[in-house]
Formats: structure tokens, C-alpha cells, sequence
């Protein structure tokens, strides 16, 4: 029904190519670089400003445990970077690994910040609820509320995965009390 | 980077929103990063907004943005909002003194003053590009105390006209259907068609011909003029709001015993030691009510619902208590903790002394009064009021209210029935708990007249209705937005009780008899909103567009000619005013479509559930030749050659409507008074009162205009009335001719015989509705934005495990919900002997016909809800829940039982969501 996409690159692709990946720099790039094919020709030259992430090994794959969260810092050290790292044992979006089951997520619930670390929910995969006002969030869903009040999704840490070291790589989602995730 | 204007790029968002041509938006969303890009998922069905995108950033407001004050456009709680705007090409920075908030980032936990992704949106301010970031107001003491806020309010920034974002679809232009198709035509036009054929039918077939639905809370100035225009200028009958068959009391249990519908503040919540609350999880539906003040407070909360939620699992796992009834036998549970109190001898004595009417008190008053009210028509000519020792000795004798026999009926268990007893009466250290009570539509939307006549029986046995932390109060679900020009005419309604009093129109019924001609609609869906929502929806179809006079061509004459025609053959002419053009009413059978400007296009004034009234700021263009339904209803009542409808704006609306409030609940008058000695506008002097805004009713106190906390209250001081103050009675006592309260018999056989006709068999089940936390209503609003619909790409039904195994159901699978059985009242509109409009006598009388309805949704296997009842969103407008719903009135209201549909179900097929990780999310929602 729905034909494949053209050739297209992801994002994290795309910057590896183009050599980013220091800390703090913003980067121009062309949108019909980024979106091979997938943009209208009229909009092809149109510059797009993406941050850069850095790329930093957070784990190894080998070391996760099932359902036993591991906490990293990332993008950077603010408070507010505090992060999970966690082996789900069940396929997810953005998941990696053999299962495709290793995710992680910023742990400041988007609504008001209340911290979720120390309240994953082993047997339905969800972190939550936020000890304010109870938000909750799938993990399995790109960190989905499930029920609750935040106005964005968790955000997510994009993980790859290097033989069997895991690495972040970007942040999909604006996390928490930031106006940009990095500068 | 940061302070600095630059407009030769866009950031990721910017680019989301803007950069694209609007319709390739799906198209370049990004795919999961760090995933292999891989064949996208179909596009939502629902949704209009392309898939959702999470962006890294949001712009911040630049320190000299404008800043508007408002309050959210959703549910009754109205939190409070700041709507920031700044033109296109600059953004602030993270530093204090870069931004508007004044605030250094990143915000910590709980600071505010936060702009998330979805709190940004671009709008058009006099016709060029602004940033928009609307977020709640963290510095306001009141409603959402330090910027506390619902998912739905928290998005509302996407609400906005954005030509270019989803929103992009608003109505522009009036459009008439000419040939079928909708074309764009001038105001003029429009408003010369509508007036002509509104002559004709007046003329040739009467007032009641011609009507209105409408929405009875979209903003103060406009209901003024709605009301203003049916009820005093046209003098129709044929009216009735967004959410029922006709104008009167919601629940009008609460108003016979005295208690006003919202007479508490929110505070009163926090102060209660124990809540009953019925028929809905303000978790859900009122959230910052729930997270801001029942959290906050010592309050264990007693639930009746048949499904159990988060705010139900909360209170559970918090010393509160679930009770998950039977869908519409809580008259009987409330019978069962009433008798339960009153054996135990733990009624408030002291109180019931004091503020429960006698026989005496109940009959006497100035006047005439009690009798001839609506309260004694309602009350079977008074034999349900009763006083203390009169309702004591019918309950301890009435077979239904005892223990056994309510807890077979109710399907509660005998122990808890007996445990929620306790909570709410049995002293401790020799004093009463301090007990509220809260009800809302599970509640009146079952069994309407007994349901809440009953609730506030018990809550008065208890001591609550006039105190602090002791309070009956309906929830709410919209916030109060209705001023009336004019009283309904009741006199000119074809219904009546039995007895000599008229009673408000049914107008489905109306429709269905074929007696309305012309229907102006007004912000609702009506045909979805409405019960046995597919057989009106035929109705309607039978009544417009398969009449053989349709319009020719885009001339007056030729419109207004097809038009005459229609309805001198009984057909109808059905006029649909919107943000959105919403099918079938618009899409379908609209003959005209006029575009409305909405929250943020204009300064509108409404009061939220605790009566709080606030100023709602314009802060950008509506789209295209959208107007404010007030600046509509003015120029065709011009036409129409109506007098006094030359308003100059809004707030000359709201000063004109102030006067006709006087006495009422949500006066303002004072208000306006006060501002007119200032040399201000009325307006002006609520912007000045910013989010906090003012309680009505207000008073002036020393020359300045002071708010009401709560209504009932004995404590309140109110001096002597000066200048423009009213000092009704209600204020400081019961809203009844002695002050008192009056308690209600509610026997079971007013409903028992429609009850059991419609209780499910032959593998059917209940199917009962409501709302759920992030959507609001039709989701027309959410709809257009792609975070939401990820959520909810789909309506969806929740089935107990017990019931999905029987019918080979799992979650994710698709079903189709059938009722070949759904009963709908034809006639009857006239009652002469006592019971001519009970279900069985209609029945004799042949006034009930079966129809059908079908509904079809994602199933979501969970024992969060109660064996034998199915759940799905009330509002769903492509498979609306409200088609297996029985269009059989409480014939004490004329109020529907909108939560007692029943139907077959059956799985169809998989839904895409089981194998999709970007939309629906199948996890608990009762994870506290």
C-alpha cells in the first residue's frame, strides 16, 4: 500500500557524514541533503539548523541486565540530563541490540520536571508515575504518555550500537526546562 | 546564537511548521532517529496534523514580547495562561535579561515559565508572522497555583491559527451549498439568504420553527446575543444547547434540594477529610481540580464509576475507597449509604436541625411559595420532598435502599457500601468527617432526576452544602459561559408535564416530528452529540439534502426560492457556525456555513467552575473573514430588522449583557459598574484583574468590586447591599423559599421499568462513555496536532478480560459495536394523567420505536474496567458512542441517559497499533 520511501538518510547518518558531532556546535545544513529525495524540489537548497550531538559511550550491551534501568548523564552534565539506560526484554521504537530492546530516556517528566528516576514499571515497560502529578510514559513507544499531563513526549536518547558498546548520539525531544537540549 | 535575529534559517521545528509546502509535512517528518528508515505508517485516519515530530528546541519570547493574559479555552477548571507574541525574526535568549519571562535557563524542577515544544506555535497579528508560545501562568495563587496545567491546556499554543500548520483548515468564508458543493460566498449574501427564508418561516410557520443549537459556554458576549436573539427577538421555543435535547437544569436534583450546581470553590476540595465523587475522575476531565487541590490535600476520595482510572487508582493506593457500580443503579447505592447512616444514627444532626426544611418550611414562603414551581411539577406535585423524619421513616422501610438488595443491584459489594458509610458519617473523637460531595455525568447523564436528587439527600445527611470542605458541587465539564438575554419561552414550548405546566422543548424530537423548519447551529456537532446519533443522523439526511429543493445556483433569489420550497414541503434549512467544518452537519447537510473566530481572535469574559471570571485576551487575526459569533447573530438580526444588536465590540457586549445577570450566580454587574465610575471598560478592568480574575456573583464592598467564595455560606458577612450589589438569598442560605434545604424521596420505580427494558442480554453488553485527560470533546482541536493523535489516532473501547476471551477480542484488534436495539421516543410530547409520561405508559401509547446504531473502535483488553460494560470516548465523531445510546429522555428533565448505551460486540480485524511504536499506547493507565 505504501510504496517504499526514496533513498533517504536519518539524521544521525547524516551528521556522522558530515563529520559534526562536537559538543555544542549548530550546524547548516541543506534540506536536500538531508532528506535525499524526499523534499520538494523547491525547498532543496533551503538551509535547516540542527544542533550536533556529542557522541559518547554510555554502556555496553552485554553488561544491561532486563528491566534494570543504568543511569548516565547526556547531552551534557546539567541535573537535568540525567538519563536511563534500560534493557526493556521487548521490542521497542528505537530500541537496539539484538532485540531491538535496549532504549534510553531523559528521566524529568515534561511536564513540570518532576524526576522519574527510581519509578520504571518493569512489567508494562513505563516510566512513571511522576511523584507530582502522576504523568506516565511508554518506553516501548518512544516515550509516549500514556496517561498524564506532559505536553511532549519523554525524550528519548538515541543509542547506536558499536559491537557491543552502546553509544548516545542525539536527543529526540526537548528535554525539560530548556529551550534548546545544547548549545 | 542566542538573542540574535536570523531569518535566513529555521530551526528543526520552524522547519517542521513553516519550511514545507503544508501538505508535504507527513512526508518530511523525521523518522525515528537512529532507526533505519523503513516504510512509514499509514497517516492517522483522524488526524489532520501529520505525524508527530518531537523537536530539541522552542523558541524563547524576546524581552519586549507582548504578553496577554487569558485563561485555557478547554475544560471547567480554566486554568490561567500567559499567551507571549513576538514578531517573526527575532527569539530571546537564555539569559534573564534575554527573555520575556525574565528568567534564567534551563528552568528547574517545578520552576515554570518553561516553553515546550508544543507551547509554540506561529500565528498572523495583523496579518504578519508572530511567534506564539502560550504557557501557564506560574506566578498566579490561584486555579493552577504555580503554573500547573492539564495536557490539553498545556498544547493549547497549537490551537492557533497558523495558515500554514494544521491548523491551516479554519473556515475563512461563509460557503453556501449550491448543487451540493460548498462555494465561497460574501457575508452579505449569506446573511440576506438566511434572513429571507427566516421571514418566511416565521411568517408562515410560527416561532417554534425556527431554532437554535447551540453551545451554552463559548463566552459570555456571545451566548448574550444568542440568547438575546432566540429567545427575546424570535421568541422560539425550538432552542436547546451543545449537550442536551433542551434548555433547564443539568442536574436538577441539586437545585430542588437548594444546592447550586457550582456553589463551591476549589479550595473547599482541599479542606474536605473525605470526597464522594460520582460519575467521573477529575483526574481525567477536571485535572488541575485533581492535581492542584484534591492531591494537595488530606482529602480521601471515594470513587463510583464503573471503570477504575487513574485518579481512581490513586485514591485507592491514598486511604480512599472504589466503588464500581452497575452503569445507572446509583440512586440505589446512595439509598443503601443513606440507610446505612441513618441506622447507625451518624446523620449531622446539628445541621439537619438547622438547614433541613420542615413540612411547613417546605410549602410556606413569601407568595406563592413552593407551589407552581418547576421544583413541584418535577416532583410529582411535591410528593417527593419530604422532611427529616419523613424521609427517615421511607428509607429504613423502602425494600430497595436495603444493604442486600443494593448491593445485588448495584453490583457493589456489601462491605464497601458499608465501608463508604463510615468514611462519610461515622464520627470520629465525636466529631463528623468533613464530607463533600461531587457528581458529574456519569452521575446525571444515567438517571438524571434520582441519581442527583439522591447524592444530594445523602450529602445533606451528612452536613455538607454550606461550609467550608463541606460542599455538594457538580465537577463540571465545560466552563460556565452562559448569559441570558432573555428567559426561554416556556409558555410557547409544545411540551407539558402533567398538570397544566409547560416543560422545555425536546428538540431531536422536534426534528424527528418534522415541526422544525429552520436550524441555526452553533459550535456543536449536534447529530453526534446527540442520542441515537445515526437514526437522527437519517433525520436530518431526509430532511435537507434528499429534499428535491437544493440551491442552484449563488444568488439570492434563486437560494432563497429553492429554500422557501424546502420547507413548505417539510424539509429544513440547517445553517452550521464553526471554527472547523465538522461532519455531517456541516459537510453534509449545512445549506450555509459561516466561519467563527474564536479564543485568542477576540477579548471574550467566562467564569470557570468555581466561578472564577477572567478576561480571554485577543492576541492574533482570525483566519480569513471569520467573525466572533456575537458580531454574526448582530448583523442578521439587523437584517431581520431587530433593534438594540448595534454593538461596537465586544466589551460593548459585555457591558450591555452585565444587567441582565443581576441576581443570578455569575453576576458581573457590579463589575461594569464600578469600571464606568472609573472611566474604564469592563473589559479593561478585568484584563487589570489578569488571571486571578474575580468569583462571581460579585459585590461592591467600600466602592470596589469583591468576589463570592463560595455560595450557601451562613458565614459570610455581607454588610448592606450598596449601589449595584444584589444580596440574594442563595448567597448566605439554601436557593429555596425558606433557605432550607430540602431532601427528596427517589424511588426506584420512577425509572425501574425503562431500566429493565434496556438492560443488556442475549450477549450484549453495557456500553458506557466519558471523556479522557487528553482529549477535548470532539477532538476537533486535537485532531490538528500530531503529539496528540499518536495517542489517539483512533477511538477506542476498553473490555474487561473476561469479556475479550469470551468474544475472541485482544488489545489492538479492531471491533464493530452493534445495538439493534435502540429505543427512541416519537411524540409524547403532552402529559395529562399522572404517569402518561412514564416508559411503560409512552410504550402503550406507541411512542417508542426501535432503531439502530453501530460504533467501531481499537479494543484495549483491561480489567480497569467492570465485567459486563464496555468504555469508549463519549465524542468520537466518526464512530460517535452516542449511536447505541436510547433516545428516551428522564421524563422528569427531558434530560438523555446518555451513559446507558448497550450493544453486541465483535472483532473485525487488527488494528495497525498492535505493531506500531509511534502511535497508541496500550500500557495501564492506572499505574499510580
Amino acid at each position: 500500500m505504501n510504496p517504499d520511501p526514496p533513498p533517504c538518510m536519518t539524521r544521525r547518518q547524516f551528521l556522522l557524514k558530515m563529520g559534526a558531532g562536537a559538543a555544542g556546535t549548530v550546524v547548516a545544513v541543506r534540506l536536500g541533503d538531508l532528506f535525499v529525495g524526499r523534499v520538494l524540489a523547491q525547498d532543496a537548497g533551503r538551509t535547516v539548523r540542527l544542533a550536533a550531538y556529542p557522541r559518547r559511550r554510555i554502556g555496553s550491551l552485554s553488561a544491561l541486565q532486563v528491566d534494570t534501568p543504568v543511569e548516565f548523564s547526556y547531552p551534557g552534565d546539567d541535573p537535568l540530563h540525567k538519563s536511563y539506560l534500560v534493557k526493556l526484554g521487548r521490542r521497542a521504537g528505537g530500541g537496539i541490540g539484538p532485540g531491538q530492546d535496549v532504549v534510553a530516556f531523559n528521566t524529568f517528566c515534561t511536564h513540570q520536571g518532576g524526576p522519574l528516576a527510581g519509578v520504571y514499571q518493569a512489567r508494562h515497560k513505563v516510566l512513571g508515575p511522576c511523584p507530582l502529578h502522576l504523568t506516565t510514559f511508554d518506553l516501548t513507544r518512544h516515550g509516549m504518555v500514556v496517561a498524564g499531563h506532559a505536553t511532549e513526549n519523554l525524550p528519548q536518547v538515541v543509542l547506536e550500537a558499536e559491537g557491543d558498546d552502546i553509544h548516545a548520539t542525539g536527543v529526540m525531544g526537548l528535554i525539560y526546562g530548556h529551550d534548546r537540549n545544547i548549545r | 546564537m542566542t538573542g540574535t535575529s536570523d531569518k535566513r534559517s529555521l530551526s528543526r521545528r520552524e522547519f517542521l511548521r513553516w519550511g514545507a509546502a503544508a501538505a508535504a509535512v507527513a512526508t518530511l517528518s523525521l523518522p525515528a532517529l537512529g532507526q533505519v528508515a523503513r516504510s512509514p505508517p499509514p497517516a492517522p485516519k483522524s488526524g489532520v496534523g501529520g505525524d508527530y515530530a518531537p523537536g530539541d528546541s522552542a523558541p524563547l519570547p524576546p524581552p519586549d514580547a507582548k504578553v496577554y493574559t487569558t485563561a485555557c479555552d478547554y475544560c471547567i477548571v480554566g486554568c490561567g495562561y500567559k499567551a507571549y507574541v513576538w514578531p517573526e525574526g527575532k527569539e530571546g535568549g537564555p539569559k534573564a535579561d534575554q527573555n520575556a519571562f525574565g528568567v534564567d535557563f534551563p528552568r528547574p524542577v517545578l520552576g515554570g515559565k518553561w516553553v515546550s515544544d508544543n507551547q509554540h506555535n506561529l500565528c498572523l497579528v495583523d496579518g504578519k508572522k508572530h511567534h506564539v508560545a502560550v504557557v501557564p501562568d506560574a506566578d498566579t495563587q490561584v486555579v493552577n497555583r504555580g503554573g500547573n496545567h492539564s495536557i490539553r491546556g498545556g498544547c493549547i499554543a497549537l490551537k492557533v491559527y497558523n495558515p500554514e500548520g494544521p491548523t491551516r483548515d479554519r473556515l475563512k468564508e461563509p460557503l453556501l451549498r449550491v448543487n451540493g458543493e460548498l462555494v465561497p460566498v460574501s457575508w452579505d449574501l449569506a446573511l440576506d439568504i438566511m434572513a429571507d427564508v427566516s421571514k418566511h418561516v416565521l411568517q408562515k410557520h410560527g416561532a417554534a420553527a425556527w431554532g437554535m443549537k447551540t453551545y451554552s459556554y463559548q463566552y459570555f458576549e456571545n451566548t448574550y446575543a444568542i440568547s438575546k436573539l432566540a429567545f427575546e427577538s424570535i421568541g422560539t421555543p425550538a432552542y436547546a444547547p451543545h449537550d442536551k435535547p433542551g434548555p433547564g437544569n443539568d442536574a436538577a436534583g441539586l437545585d430542588d434540594a437548594g444546592i447550586d450546581s457550582f456553589g463551591a470553590s476549589y479550595e473547599d476540595w482541599s479542606l474536605a477529610e473525605v470526597a464522594f465523587v460520582s460519575g467521573t475522575d477529575p483526574f481525567e476531565t477536571k485535572t488541575v481540580l485533581f492535581t492542584e487541590w484534591m492531591m494537595k490535600g488530606r482529602t480521601k476520595i471515594i470513587s463510583v464509576l464503573p471503570r477504575r482510572t487513574t485518579g481512581v487508582a490513586w485514591a485507592e493506593k491514598n486511604g480512599g475507597l472504589f466503588l464500581q457500580v452497575i452503569p445507572g443503579t446509583d440512586t440505589l447505592l446512595h439509598l443503601a449509604i443513606a440507610r446505612l447512616i441513618l441506622e447507625n444514627g451518624w446523620e449531622d444532626r446539628e445541621f439537619i436541625e438547622k438547614w433541613v426544611a420542615n413540612p411547613w418550611e417546605i410549602d410556606a414562603g413569601m407568595g406563592r411559595g413552593t407551589r407552581n414551581t418547576p421544583w413541584q411539577w418535577r416532583t410529582t406535585w411535591g410528593k417527593l420532598g419530604t422532611d427529616f423524619a419523613g424521609y427517615k421513616k421511607w428509607l429504613l422501610s423502602y425494600p430497595f435502599a436495603e444493604l442486600s438488595k443494593a448491593s445485588d443491584i448495584t453490583g457493589v459489594p456489601a462491605d464497601k457500601i458499608r465501608r463508604a458509610a463510615e468514611m462519610l458519617a461515622k464520627p470520629v473523637n465525636g466529631r463528623a468527617p468533613k464530607a463533600s460531595f461531587m457528581l458529574e455525568k456519569g452521575n446525571y447523564w444515567s438517571n438524571n432526576y434520582l441519581n442527583s436528587a439522591s447524592l444530594a439527600s445523602l450529602a445533606l445527611l451528612c452536613g455538607a452544602g454550606n461550609r467550608p470542605g463541606r460542599v455538594v458541587s457538580r465537577g463540571g465539564g465545560h466552563q460556565r459561559g452562559w448569559y441570558g438575554a432573555a428567559p426561554y419561552p416556556i409558555a410557547a414550548s409544545p411540551e407539558k408535564y402533567p398538570g397544566r405546566r409547560r416543560k422545555e422543548i425536546d428538540l431531536d424530537r422536534w426534528v424527528e416530528a418534522g415541526k422544525l423548519r429552520f436550524a441555526w447551529v452553533i459550535g456543536t456537532t449536534w447529530i453526534q452529540a446527540m442520542a441515537a446519533s445515526q437514526e437522527l443522523e437519517k433525520t436530518f439526511r431526509r430532511l435537507t439534502r434528499e429534499s428535491p429543493h437544493q440551491i442552484p445556483e449563488a444568488t439570492r433569489e434563486a437560494a432563497v426560492a429553492a429554500l422557501k420550497k424546502r420547507v413548505d414541503s417539510g424539509g429544513m434549512v440547517v445553517v452550521v457556525q464553526d471554527i472547523y467544518l465538522q461532519s455531517p452537519i456541516g459537510g453534509e447537510f449545512a445549506d450555509l456555513v459561516l466561519p467563527a473566530a474564536t479564543w485568542g481572535e477576540e477579548d471574550f469574559s467566562r467564569c470557570n467552575g468555581e466561578r472564577r471570571l477572567r478576561l480571554y485576551s485577543k492576541f492574533c487575526d482570525p483566519p480569513g473573514q471569520a467573525k466572533p459569533d456575537w458580531w454574526i447573530i448582530s448583523r442578521f438580526a439587523r437584517k431581520m430588522g431587530f433593534k438594540d444588536y448595534d454593538w461596537k465590540d465586544s466589551n460593548d457586549v459585555f457591558e450591555k449583557a452585565a444587567r441582565f445577570g443581576r441576581g443570578d450566580v455569575l453576576n458581573y454587574h457590579p463589575l461594569v459598574v464600578h469600571a464606568k465610575r472609573q472611566g474604564k471598560r469592563g473589559h479593561e478592568v478585568l484584563r487589570e484583574m489578569g488571571t486571578t480574575g474575580i468569583q462571581t456573583p460579585i459585590r461592591l464592598v467600600d466602592g470596589k468590586p469583591v468576589g463570592t467564595k463560595r455560595l450557601h455560606d451562613p458565614d459570610l458577612d455581607l454588610g448592606p447591599p450598596v449601589g449595584a450589589t444584589v444580596h440574594s438569598k442563595w448567597l448566605t442560605a439554601f436557593n429555596t423559599h425558606s433557605g432550607k434545604a430540602i431532601l427528596h424521596k427517589t424511588p426506584w420505580d420512577l425509572f425501574s421499568d425503562f431500566y429493565e427494558r434496556i438492560t443488556p442480554r442475549d450477549g450484549e453488553l453495557w456500553v458506557t462513555n466519558g471523556r479522557i485527560n487528553e482529549i477535548w470533546q470532539t477532538a476537533f482541536d486535537d485532531k490538528r496536532r500530531p503529539y496528540i493523535m499518536q495517542r489517539w489516532p483512533d477511538n477506542f473501547v476498553e473490555i474487561h478480560p473476561e469479556d475479550a476471551k469470551k468474544y475472541g477480542i485482544e488489545s489492538g484488534d479492531t471491533v464493530r459495536i452493534e445495538n439493534d436495539d435502540v429505543l427512541i421516543q416519537t411524540g409524547g410530547f403532552i402529559g395529562v394523567e399522572d404517569d402518561d409520561l412514564s416508559f411503560t405508559k409512552l410504550q402503550k401509547a406507541g411512542h417508542i420505536r426501535v432503531g439502530s446504531g453501530t460504533c467501531e473502535a481499537v479494543a484495549i483488553v483491561t480489567d480497569a474496567v467492570r465485567r459486563g460494560v464496555l468504555f469508549t470516548y463519549s465524542f468520537w465523531t466518526g464512530s460517535p458512542a452516542n449511536s447505541l445510546v436510547h433516545r428516551v429522555p428522564d421524563p422528569i428533565t427531558n434530560r438523555y441517559r446518555f451513559k446507558l448505551g448497550k450493544g453486541r460486540i465483535r472483532k473485525t480485524g487488527e488494528s495497525p497499533y498492535k505493531a506500531d511504536f509511534r502511535r497508541m499506547s496500550f500500557a495501564p493507565r492506572t499505574l499510580v
